[in-house]
């Protein structure tokens, strides 16, 4: 990893709230508050396709973020994170369409829900390490899949189920340009969770699970409480994300919830960067944005002389799905710590210029 | 470092799709998903038939602009590309769709957004317009060319109590429902067991079966035990192929019905032996090979994407040239009438009874859809198909030589009750 630190020579810290301070240096708060404002203003600017994108991006990250806290923070592994966000999906809808609760508070009240769901499943992480834990998700993406497929009463069986828009005084964010702003706020709000979180006592404990579990213990940190614990957490936001995107679809079939989808998830924290807060964010954009990429170079060449010369046709949409997995390889392959590490050192390049040191 | 900010910046810029100002169309087609097999040609024919009408001038001098996307059979990718399809300033005029369950999904949608959709999907359900036969939603905007899959089914049913008595066996034939637990397969199931229950039928409880190639080994030996006489196969091609043979190894003597999609020349090749006597519906009124009047048209349309014109088209192909053909003929008719608003779209379709589009003669069945009743043909043509000899080799020769046949059995015309509608 990167270390390339920003901050001035000279600039002593000499209290503790300013040494664990989210921003280092006031340029990248200032940065960070430009930003928002830039996606607050998107939808003025926008047409749908792109919104699109930018809510999957939002309802996405907030889901991977659970699973960067527990892969890259705790050291623990999942691949039945999909079926988490299945359940957060699930669980709203069935809150709002069955008991009336409104959209607003069935959000969280599927984060509340997955969570218990979540920590059900992680008591096996508080024996198993490793592969063996791996195994064990993945049991728990099986048994959440099939018991979607089987549960009319929740889930609408294999039919699915419709989910209400959300709405706030009977103001109702049913577009693109307005639900937007439910999941840039959802977003902010998990990041900044997530954020604090890790810079807390029990995130701290977190991270000394991951980096060596012997000096934690002996540190008195209980480690069935805390990897069970991460599961807790890492499905709350899962809970959460899939709660977003039901609303944001208004409609939620098992059909999504795949392992394909846990496999998606674990992709997007390992391109992001394990254990970075804002690789999340880098590497399920890289993950969306990829495939569409992919699709407009692929439309663009459609036709062209290129299409002609090698007489591409229909083989052209099969040379996107590979491409999209060329690219992934090749992104491990020269990327190995991820997008946020990559940004560090863009950063440190520019602090740096005209010196490479 | 600059460099490579340069290069992605290129990147990004030249990836910028480009707009086109014409006649928006969606086309939601499986060509990866659970159903390619049957998604492949259906969707090979609505492209054609699209891209034939553009070649002749559009929709009345204007060229539809469609974009056909591989969903791969799942709701939430179709449910969001709905979404991007129906924002904005490039609204589409209508949308191609495939499957029972995203055609269900959306039905809220398109009917809130008033998007006429022509679907691959022949649910019963999206078949009410009012929601006042109590049995389904009102789909005001769902079409489909083809009878719905529980008319299929039922038609088969009356043709199989027939068949029961013909071959001159006595006692209660047993029937079973056998499919993937899918909205898909599970479709026209109720309609069906109470049908088969009226006819004097034994119904049996139903055996699932995925929709994915497999092995059934398992599913066959329950039907044989259970002493099952006429089987419905609620799956498409590929996975009803693997049962049919699997049924075939465990040695089982059961008469199958496909739906629609279950059987095509492909799944006879590739089935073998293991497909001949299975019974199906064809939604047109020719296969190929025939010598309809309308076969001169698909034949030319076919050339769209196959320019020496030897490729072929199995039956879905051409079931997918009609669907598309009356889309456009019911644009065609908006853009005359007050324009290519929904609502005036969904009304081209009700302006003839019987009704067959412009040089399809003998091919497309003659439909008619009303706005209390969008069951656009009770009419079911049964066909058979034969298999005589070993499949090995290509389609066109198998056909030629008569080793495949999809022969015809038995028209049925159901009386349209209104107790059927929508379930």
């Amino acid at each position: 990893m990167a270390t390339q630190s920003l901050i001035p020579a000279g600039d002593y810290r000499t209290t503790y709230a300013a040494d664990t301070t989210i921003f280092p240096t006031a340029g990248s708060r200032y940065a960070v508050w430009a930003g928002l404002a830039l996606l607050c203003c998107a939808p003025l600017v926008l047409d749908r396709y792109w919104l699109s994108l930018l809510i999957q991006i939002g309802y996405f990250a907030v889901a991977a973020l659970g699973l960067n806290i527990l892969v890259g923070f705790t050291g623990q592994i999942s691949i039945g994170h999909a079926a988490f966000f299945g359940f957060g999906a699930f669980a709203s809808a069935w809150l709002s369409n069955n008991y009336g609760i409104p959209v607003f508070f069935a959000i969280p009240l599927a984060g509340v829900m997955t969570t218990a769901v979540g920590l059900i499943f992680g008591l096996p992480a508080a024996r198993l390490k490793g592969l063996y834990l791996a195994i064990a998700t993945l049991a728990a993406q099986y048994i959440l899949q099939d018991f979607f497929a089987r549960a009319n009463w929740f889930t609408g069986g294999v039919a699915g189920t419709a989910a209400d828009a959300f709405s706030i005084f009977g103001f109702s964010f049913d577009t693109d340009h307005r639900y937007f702003y439910v999941v840039l706020a959802y977003l902010v709000l998990t990041f900044v969770l997530a954020t604090n979180l890790m810079r807390s006592r029990d995130g701290r404990a977190l991270v000394a699970v991951r980096d060596h579990y012997l000096s934690a213990e002996m540190m008195g940190i209980n480690l069935t409480r805390y990897r069970t614990l991460s599961f807790g957490l890492s499905a709350f936001f899962a809970g959460i994300g899939g709660a977003l995107y039901a609303h944001y679809l208004q409609f939620v079939s098992v059909e999504g919830f795949g392992i394909l989808l846990s496999i998606q998830f674990l992709g997007m924290i390992i391109i992001g960067g394990l254990g970075s807060i804002m690789g999340t964010l880098m590497g399920t954009a890289f993950m969306v944005l990829v495939p569409e990429a992919m699709g407009w170079i692929t439309d663009a060449v459609r036709g062209s002389a290129l299409d002609r010369a090698l007489s591409l046709k229909d083989n052209l949409s099969f040379l996107r799905e590979m491409a999209i997995g060329l690219v992934i390889v090749l992104f491990l392959m020269f990327e190995p710590d991820g997008l946020a590490h990559r940004w560090r050192q863009i950063k440190a390049y520019w602090k740096l210029y005209p010196f490479s040191h | 470092m600059l460099r490579l900010s340069l290069a992605s910046a290129t990147v990004l810029a030249l990836a910028v799709p480009a707009l086109a100002a014409e006649i928006p169309i969606g086309h939601l087609a499986d060509q990866s998903g659970a159903t390619s097999d049957v998604g492949v040609p259906y969707a090979q024919g609505v492209a054609d038939a699209l891209a034939y009408v553009n070649r002749k001038g559009g929709i009345k001098g204007e060229k539809m602009n469609v974009e056909m996307v591989d969903y791969g059979y799942q709701v939430p990718r179709a449910v969001a590309l709905y979404k991007k399809w129906t924002g904005g300033r490039d609204k589409v005029a209508a949308i191609q769709g495939w499957g029972t369950a995203d055609t269900e999904a959306l039905s809220a949608f398109v009917t809130k957004d008033e998007i006429p959709y022509i679907s691959g999907s022949y649910a019963a359900q999206v078949s009410d317009p009012t929601g006042a036969s109590g049995k389904a939603k009102a789909a005001p905007y769902n079409f489909f060319y083809g009878p719905s899959y529980s008319d299929a089914l039922r038609a088969m049913l009356m043709w199989a109590a027939d068949d029961w008595k013909a071959k001159g066996k006595t006692g209660k034939p047993k029937y079973v429902h056998m499919g993937g637990n899918h909205p898909y397969p599970n479709s026209p199931k109720e309609a069906g067991e109470a049908m088969a229950k009226d006819l004097g039928f034994e119904v049996l409880p139903a055996i699932v079966f995925a929709l994915a190639p497999g092995d059934y080994t398992a599913q066959c030996l329950t039907a044989k035990n259970a002493g099952a006489n006429y089987a419905y196969l609620g799956n498409t091609g590929g996975s009803n192929i693997s049962l049919l043979k699997s049924c075939k190894s465990v040695g089982t003597d059961i008469q199958f019905m496909g739906n629609v999609w279950g059987m095509d020349e492909n799944a006879a090749k590739a089935a073998g032996e293991a497909a001949n006597g299975v019974v199906f519906p064809v939604r047109t009124a020719a296969v190929s090979g025939s010598t309809a009047p309308g076969m001169a048209m698909a034949a030319e349309i076919s050339k769209v994407s196959d320019a020496a014109g030897t490729a072929y088209r199995p039956v879905h192909y051409y079931t997918g040239i009609c669907a598309a053909l009356y889309m456009t003929e019911a644009l065609a008719w908006a853009k005359d009438n007050g324009g290519l608003a929904g609502p005036n779209v969904r009304k081209g379709f009700y302006q003839k009874k019987d009704w067959v589009p412009a040089g399809m003669e003998g091919v497309c069945v003659p439909s008619t859809w009303s706005p209390t009743d969008h069951r656009g043909m009770m009419e079911v043509h049964i066909y058979r198909a034969k298999v005589s000899g070993p499949t090995d080799g290509a389609l066109p020769d198998l056909m030629k030589a008569g080793t495949i046949k999809l022969e015809p059995v038995k028209t049925v015309t159901l009386p349209r009750k209104s107790e059927w509608q929508g379930w």
